[in-house]
């Protein structure tokens, strides 16, 4: 029940546990949103695809070995989770960017489905873990009680990444192109650039996140099967409060998530699961379109 | 019988229509015209509850209704029909007129009764009135464009309005498909006891059946009287690149 | 195209439901046990697959989280007969009564979104709902569940639960035939075909919505009591958003502009994975290959396409 030790100390500790974790799902729900914003179509396939990053970022780094092995675990998993969507995508997807949206989705789902039973297929039952590299191994004394050191890496990584998507998005002429579509694609037709790739380089863009998002949260959870479903719900309810498409607003609703969930556990560790669904229908009751404006 | 006073609807820096009135008197034919983006579409939408006006005032027999939802002033005894088709495609003509009549009855929400049993006659009734009888059992998808219109028309009778609103009921018809039209609503007109509120394009149409003639641009309304007024003022001639026409009169 | 709505079950189909109906009497004199199982699965399934249609596919509502709505009608269920010593058919209106209160509670914030925004307000509620189910140890038995769950006296051997199972989802079949006949079920479709025209000919088409979704979740609801009937117990994934989206599939195996489709998706489905299950753990894979090949080949569902192609040939 509500009452433990309330310090603020814990507090601060706690805080900065829940900003680490929402670094991860701000990864992954930016390559959400920005699917969604471009195809306006939410990716049920994400968890999977997470999951995909997760399991291959141990392969890559126990065949190799060492910190060596992680780092070249985070290079190249995304790359594999992009290269799967894009296959997927090539193969299947575009041919029906003409339909409903309701098949799209059902699509992703489907896609999912397939993705999840491979890694079964590939990597079994069993819970994997990921070492992280030696120099971010351990703990560090951070308001009193022991931060994992390997969550500053991740402090970091979620900014890059933000940073990262801005400047594609702002800089360069594909990643105008993907925000023109976003928001009136028959004009980016028009203008005589083939929308379907245009479609093509989002998703697998929005996919190389999902995949690198699971393979920086490798080292600090068991790989296993079924860390996909309740990603999943996570992330669609992130990208619903932050407003859909919205990049910046996939950042506030980590940031909402990640850190409520946290500091859950200070208050009521019980159902500190529960607090961040509370925060996400609160949200949803009172701006039901999100908290940040939609791409569409 | 319908009063729109002084009303106003910007979207965002567009100011779509702005100070607009308009008099109908019951059982009138009023036709209201401009050029297009003059604001006619969004004044109707006004009119039935699909917008709500910023400032000003609507006025249907006394009473106010600027505001209420669309279903609200339906029941009031406005009735409407679109500039884009706007039907049930995949239910057959019997059935897209039935919905209309079974709200007017305040049918729709019944749980027990089988619907083809209801409201047979007053839709058949309807259907016949407009000449569709023999298309009844024909999924409404898959009629032609000009019965499509027909349709519309069909549908908003289906609440017995005392009000008819007609969003450029003529558009993409051919000539026969016109006059016949033109027939249809003079016929509504004198049969049922309706007042008629359309817009129109085809100035012939609109000189042809008009009593009473609007005149929009920019939003605004340029003047609202009888057909030779609104033939002759300068105004109108300038807004209108047809003055040409205009001036000749038909 | 489907003629019309008032063509939903055309006269042969009277026939051959009829047919079925009484073929399904006699099924349990002469079958094993085990398809007798699998047969009342079925019958619960299909409930929930119709209940899940009447609003997605009549309806044209992005009802994304139905399975919500079953999982609060079998904990209701489950919990009344564990936890108290209420009679038993208190429990058996409690469960489509707590899923209707909660489909009137969500649904009444859902009808007030467009689309896409229905379905993640209702992903994010019955998530909430889920995870509290999860958490409350105590009360809900958490991941545990409940088990051992007692069956009513007067059920005492598996052919017993066949026959009032398929009684039951027969009369809620009649029931939801009956509603998507009458004006209210017109009106309803007429709102799935255009909203706006509803709103302009007089239709209060969010409160028909509602009205839609309370029904749609107290069938839910019955089928969420059903299968504590015949399984005796409840676990957090009947709440789980993996099991909406599978009756979704069901929905549109069967095709879901067709009034029994869900029914033989269900079957379908059902049959499949028990079937399948015996000879791969991945059946998984295989609803996600079904799923895409209906997406690409057959999106009108098996029944819609039988329609289609016998009514050519009229």
């Amino acid at each position: 029940m509500p009452g433990q030790s309330f310090s603020f100390a814990a507090l601060g500790s706690q805080f900065l546990v829940g900003l680490s974790r929402a670094m991860i799902l701000f990864i992954v729900c930016a390559g959400l949103s920005f699917v969604l914003g471009v195809l306006r179509v939410p990716n049920v396939a994400h968890g999977a695809l997470y999951m995909l990053g997760a399991f291959s970022a141990y392969t890559i780094s126990t065949r190799i070995g060492g910190s060596a092995g992680f780092w070249l675990a985070l290079v190249l998993a995304p790359w594999v989770v992009a290269l799967v969507s894009l296959i997927a995508e090539r193969a299947l997807f575009c041919h029906l960017y003409q339909r409903e949206h309701l098949m799209l989705l059902l699509f992703t789902f489907a896609l999912s489905l397939i993705l999840s039973d491979l890694v079964k297929f590939v990597w079994g039952a069993t819970y994997r873990s990921v070492l992280a590299p030696s120099f971010l191994k351990g703990f560090v004394p951070v308001f009193g009680s022991p931060f994992p050191r390997y969550n500053f890496f991740l402090l970091i990584m979620g900014p890059l990444v933000a940073v990262g998507l801005w400047l594609f998005t702002n800089k360069t002429r594909m990643g105008k192109i993907c925000r023109a579509a976003a928001v009136d694609r028959e004009m980016v037709g028009a203008l005589g650039i083939n929308v379907s790739w245009v479609f093509a380089a989002a998703f697998v863009i929005g996919c190389y996140l999902a995949g690198l998002g699971g393979a920086l949260v490798a080292p600090t959870v068991s790989v296993t099967l079924g860390m996909d479903h309740t990603l999943i719900i996570e992330a669609f309810l992130i990208v619903t409060i932050g407003g859909l498409g919205n990049i910046w607003g996939a950042l506030v609703g980590s940031l909402l998530f990640g850190i409520t969930q946290s500091l859950g556990v200070l208050f009521w560790p019980q159902f500190a699961i529960v607090f961040p669904y509370v925060a996400v229908v609160i949200v949803l009751l009172l701006r039901p379109r999100g908290l940040l404006k939609s791409v569409w | 019988m319908l009063q729109v006073e002084a009303v106003y609807k910007s979207f965002g820096d567009f100011t779509a229509v702005y100070g607009a009135h308009l008099t109908v008197e019951r059982g009138e034919l009023v036709a209201v015209i401009g050029p297009n983006g003059a604001g006619k579409t969004t004044l109707f939408n006004l009119i039935t509850g699909q917008l709500k006006p910023d400032k000003g005032k609507i006025l249907f027999k006394g009473e106010e209704i600027n505001g209420l939802p669309p279903y609200e002033i339906c029941k009031k005894g406005i009735g409407r029909s679109f500039q884009i088709v706007n039907i049930f495609p995949r239910l057959t003509v019997f059935e897209n007129v039935q919905v209309a009549v079974l709200a007017q009855q305040r049918k729709s929400s019944n749980l027990f009764f089988p619907a083809q049993s209801l409201a047979v006659e007053e839709t058949s009734h309807i259907l016949e009135s407009v000449g569709l009888s023999d298309k009844a059992a024909s999924i409404a998808g898959s009629l032609s464009h000009g019965d499509q219109k027909i349709l519309e028309i069909a549908i908003a009778l289906g609440n017995d309005p005392e009000l008819l609103i007609l969003d450029e009921p003529t558009a993409g018809m051919s000539p026969e498909e016109t006059a016949a039209t033109i027939k249809l609503v003079r016929q509504l007109a004198e049969t049922r006891g309706l007042t008629i509120l359309f817009c129109e394009h085809d100035m012939d149409v609109v000189f042809d059946i008009a009593q009473s003639i609007m005149v929009m641009h920019h939003g605004q309304t340029l003047i609202q009287g009888k057909p030779e007024e609104v033939r002759k003022d300068k105004r109108v001639q300038e807004a209108y690149l047809g003055s040409v026409e205009l001036a000749e009169g038909r | 195209m489907p003629k019309g709505v008032a063509n939903l079950i055309p006269r042969r189909g009277l026939w051959s439901a009829g047919g079925i109906f009484f073929a399904l009497l006699i099924v349990p004199q002469f079958a094993p046990e085990f398809y007798v199982y699998i047969l009342t699965l079925i019958f619960v399934t299909a409930l929930l697959a119709m209940s899940l249609n009447l609003v997605i596919g009549h309806g044209g509502l992005f009802q994304f989280h139905h399975a919500a709505f079953y999982g609060v009608g079998a904990y209701a269920f489950a919990l009344i007969l564990t936890k108290t010593s209420l009679p038993v058919w208190v429990g058996f209106i409690a469960g489509p009564l707590t899923a209707a209160v909660m489909g009137l509670l969500i649904g009444w914030f859902c009808v007030r979104l467009s689309q896409l925004y229905f379905g993640m307000l209702q992903i994010s509620l019955g998530s909430l709902i889920w995870a509290i189910v999860f958490r409350w140890y105590k009360f809900t038995g958490g991941d545990d569940g409940i088990h051992g769950i007692p069956r009513p006296s007067f059920l005492s051997s598996s052919n017993k639960v066949y026959y009032f199972v398929l009684l039951i989802v027969t009369f809620c079949l009649i029931v939801m035939y009956l509603i998507l006949k009458s004006p209210f079920g017109r009106t309803l479709q007429a709102i799935r075909d255009n909203p706006q025209r509803c709103e302009a000919v007089g239709v209060n088409v969010r409160r028909h919505q509602l009205m839609a979704i309370v029904i749609a979740t107290s069938f839910a609801g019955m089928a969420g009591v059903l299968f504590v009937v015949l399984e005796r117990f409840v676990v957090p994934d009947l709440l789980f958003w993996t099991l909406s989206l599978e009756i979704l599939i069901m929905c549109l195996l069967g095709g879901w502009f067709t009034f029994a489709g869900p029914v033989l998706g269900a079957a379908l489905i059902v049959a499949l994975r028990t079937f399948v299950g015996k000879y791969t753990e991945y059946w998984t894979l295989i609803l996600g290959i079904i799923l895409i090949l209906l997406i690409f080949f057959l999106p009108e569902g098996v029944m819609g396409y039988f329609l289609r192609i016998s009514e050519r040939s009229r």
